[in-house]
């Protein structure tokens, strides 16, 4: 009997435990919602700007970057069946667009990662490159991030010469000499052939909706 | 520890155990420097100073808390699952802060990463919730927290400098700059993890020879 009650006593102190602990740390999430979404926006407006290369201060606070976004930047859409937003950069004071960005995602090795893609008015020049959530080994994967891979792709063409749609990011990196070619990262071949999907997957979808933006 | 337990007005702090407890955790049993536990994150957030010091007070506040309900909860937590509850208690702490850094130090939050969330893990804070917290009273459950915390913080601290300054060739911290000036080339063996491995094995031989003959006498 006494060993029963013992049991019941563990059970009882276990549910009780784990509900205090869940009460409070929903508490506290829900506390610091407003904020922490604040923050993911921001992060993501901050990598829109960089791969546009929309100059900025890096000490901008969330509510300030909103407002260069909404000066800088308008979205839009573009074709009928499954519309891809694209964002375009046009600064303040004139109609022409600069550069535009759209936004890429997919499976990491580890966990998703999403990024954008800007390039210049041809639609066909990379003008950018930025990662605003990925869960990558650090030190492997998660060099992507880096100035050293992201900066790769600026100046080359999402088509190689024969005019064929998509990026290669070559292992070993150093014949990575075409001009949609990109030297992957040593010790990470898994994340590189990932990210090169998720970003031929957004080229493929421009492609595909050429006729609406191209004149 | 029976007389301790026994001692209510003062919640275990009476003969001077608050001070033996403060000495214990910073000092003759740091838990980086002599008892090398924590390494993980020692190793992966040391290359800048401020990047430590965020984490050492994310371990001192973890430890603090865990240590204190625990101690306040140890004659009621049920031997077998004892570990469990300890995590749970520690997990809470440790989200708390993960949120409160996601939401006021965003920043600061990506830079460290997933390691504020693997303080859940941290040896050095399920040990002295399982070796400290669970036979004594909360005051002195408190100190020896604090002790730990700043123990960790510290040693964290001096690898932070040292790795920054050399790594980086200097140090910013709260918009003070330490520089070394344009003669010292910065080397980026510091800034990955074998420099800190170097620092890390020095720091421990420095206080091993300052501890002397305690190191001796604990053999």
């Amino acid at each position: 009997m006494n060993k029963i009650r013992q049991h019941i006593y563990t059970i009882c102190f276990a549910i009780i435990l784990g509900l205090v602990c869940a009460t409070l740390l929903t508490a506290a999430a829900e506390f610091t919602r407003p904020r922490q979404e604040e923050n993911k926006k921001a992060e993501e407006i901050r990598n829109i700007l960089s791969a546009l290369k929309i100059p900025f201060d890096a000490d901008t606070s969330p509510a300030g970057l909103i407002e260069v976004f909404e000066q800088d930047v308008a979205e839009q859409t573009l074709g009928q069946d499954e519309p891809l937003t694209v964002y375009a950069y046009k600064p303040e004071g004139s109609d022409a667009v600069k550069a535009v960005a759209v936004r890429f995602a997919g499976p990491g090795l580890w966990g998703p990662i999403k990024g954008f893609l800007a390039l210049e008015p041809d639609y066909k020049t990379i003008r950018g490159l930025s990662f605003y959530e990925q869960e990558e080994t650090p030190g492997l994967g998660g060099e992507i991030t880096t100035v050293g891979f992201c900066g790769q792709f600026e100046g080359h063409q999402i088509a190689d010469e024969q005019g064929q749609w998509g990026i290669d990011i070559v292992a070993g990196g150093a014949d990575a000499t075409g001009v949609n070619e990109i030297a992957g990262i040593t010790g990470a071949t898994m994340t590189c052939d990932k990210v090169e999907e998720m970003i031929n997957t957004i080229i493929e979808a421009l492609a595909s909706k050429r006729e609406a933006y191209v004149q | 520890m029976s007389n301790n337990s026994s001692c209510t007005t003062c919640g275990g702090l009476c003969g001077g155990k608050g001070l033996v407890t403060l000495k214990e955790g910073v000092w003759t049993s740091n838990p980086l420097a002599i008892q090398v536990l924590g390494i993980c994150s020692a190793l992966a957030v040391t290359n800048k100073l401020s990047n430590s010091l965020v984490m050492g007070a994310a371990l001192l506040f973890v430890c603090v808390g865990s240590n204190l309900f625990v101690s306040l909860l140890r004659n009621h937590i049920p031997h077998r699952i004892r570990m469990i509850a300890e995590v749970a208690i520690i997990a809470t702490f440790v989200i708390l802060f993960d949120q409160f850094l996601k939401a006021y130090y965003w920043e600061m939050s990506k830079q460290l990463g997933p390691y504020v969330g693997l303080i859940i893990t941290n040896c050095i804070v399920m040990g002295r919730a399982e070796a400290f917290a669970l036979q004594n009273p909360p005051l002195v459950s408190i100190v020896d927290g604090v002790a730990n915390g700043i123990g960790y913080g510290v040693a964290l601290a001096i690898i932070g400098f040292l790795r920054e300054l050399f790594g980086a060739g200097q140090v910013v911290f709260f918009g003070m700059t330490i520089d070394l000036g344009s003669w010292y080339t910065p080397n980026q063996l510091m800034i990955l993890a074998p420099g800190a491995f170097f620092v890390f094995g020095i720091l421990i031989a420095i206080f091993n020879v300052l501890k002397g003959d305690d190191a001796e006498e604990g053999q």
